[in-house]
């Protein structure tokens, strides 16, 4: 007979094992994007004239010891902005009521043609890929059906 | 997943149980995966969305991804021993998937330090520059490539799933 303790038992201990290999899973996906975004953080540092040209060495020169990119003025609610003695550049407003998430764009039949063209690409890159597979399968399937065919055909020949 | 069914040949088999056969993991496979195509293609879509909602939901992109990268852990372990193996399978899938990986890790990453509303929301205000500015757009033109790429190249397997998830059969109906 069956011991249901000892059943309940093996289910607890299997989910336990189940979570920690989640978890150990979790932390090597951790770590390989890590390593990616270190890779990109070192390529910011050595070549960035790869991507951007010069514009990144005259950047990094000004970036202030604050963490803050240069010419970025921070404003608290109700601080006023421009005139002679305001701040110039860039300017990041912190918390200025209840953020806008804008969602009035996104019911604007203007702005849906930018959602079709993103699904159009989406759509010709999947079916050129499928009519890729499904040509290179069909181009398998003949190969083997060749092959197959082809020892009968040597073997009902009569010997010369 | 494609055993004999459970009940008599006079008793029909309704639908639901038809669906409840299919593996739990399967299902969540498919739906997360579904979900993920969605939010990506809502976040490159940054003229329709704006640039809040952009924002948000690349940083929740991010976190997906993470979740679905450990989901499949096994398969990368798996076919990255393969790929060494010269008659190995999966050479270009594992390819397109490794490329996948450096591109959305970069956009992401790229994307979080160029952010203008959600972090600064947040308090926290990172180091912008043209060189991730560039990079993000760049990373966001690549897997706009690559995620239909990677979607396609599985297009077996959607097509079995998707047809036994969502095809709604009366109950009394039976092929």
């Amino acid at each position: 007979m069956a011991d249901p303790g000892r059943a309940a038992a093996a289910d607890l201990s299997a989910g336990g094992a189940a979570a920690v290999k989640f978890v150990r899973h979790l932390g090597a996906v951790t770590l390989v994007v890590a390593v990616v975004v270190v890779i990109g953080l070192a390529w910011n540092h050595f070549e960035p004239g790869t991507l951007v040209g010069g514009v990144q060495a005259s950047f990094d020169k000004q970036a202030s010891a604050s963490g803050r990119a240069p010419g970025v003025a921070v404003l608290r609610p109700g601080a006023k902005t421009g005139g002679p003695h305001g701040p110039h550049g860039r300017v990041v407003i912190v918390r200025n009521g209840p953020m806008n998430l804008g969602l009035g764009s996104m019911f604007d039949p203007v702005n849906l043609a930018v959602l079709r063209h993103t699904v159009v690409i989406e759509a010709v890159v999947i079916a050129i890929v499928v009519m890729i597979d499904v040509s290179r399968r069909l181009w398998r399937q003949e190969r083997r059906r060749a092959r197959q065919l082809a020892p009968y055909r040597s073997d009902d020949e009569p010997d010369q | 997943m494609n055993g004999p069914p459970v009940t008599s040949a006079a008793e029909p088999l309704p639908a639901l149980d038809r669906r409840r056969r299919i593996a739990a993991r399967t299902r969540l496979d498919f739906w997360f995966d579904l979900v993920l195509l969605i939010g990506y293609t809502l976040a490159y879509s940054y003229g329709f969305t704006g640039i809040a909602i952009h924002e948000w939901l690349g940083i929740g992109l991010g976190l997906a991804l993470l979740l679905h990268l450990t989901l499949h852990w096994d398969w990368v372990i798996r076919t990255t021993r393969r790929v060494l193996d010269p008659r190995g399978h999966d050479k270009v899938i594992w390819l397109v998937n490794l490329a996948l990986l450096f591109g959305m890790t970069l956009c992401v990453a790229s994307g979080i330090l160029i952010s203008r509303v959600a972090l600064p929301y947040l308090g926290i205000y990172p180091l912008a520059g043209p060189f991730w500015e560039r990079l993000h757009v760049v990373t966001a033109e690549v897997t706009l490539g690559l995620v239909p790429v990677h979607l396609a190249l599985r297009w077996r397997w959607l097509i079995r799933v998707g047809r036994r998830l969502l095809t709604f059969r009366p109950a009394g109906r039976q092929r």
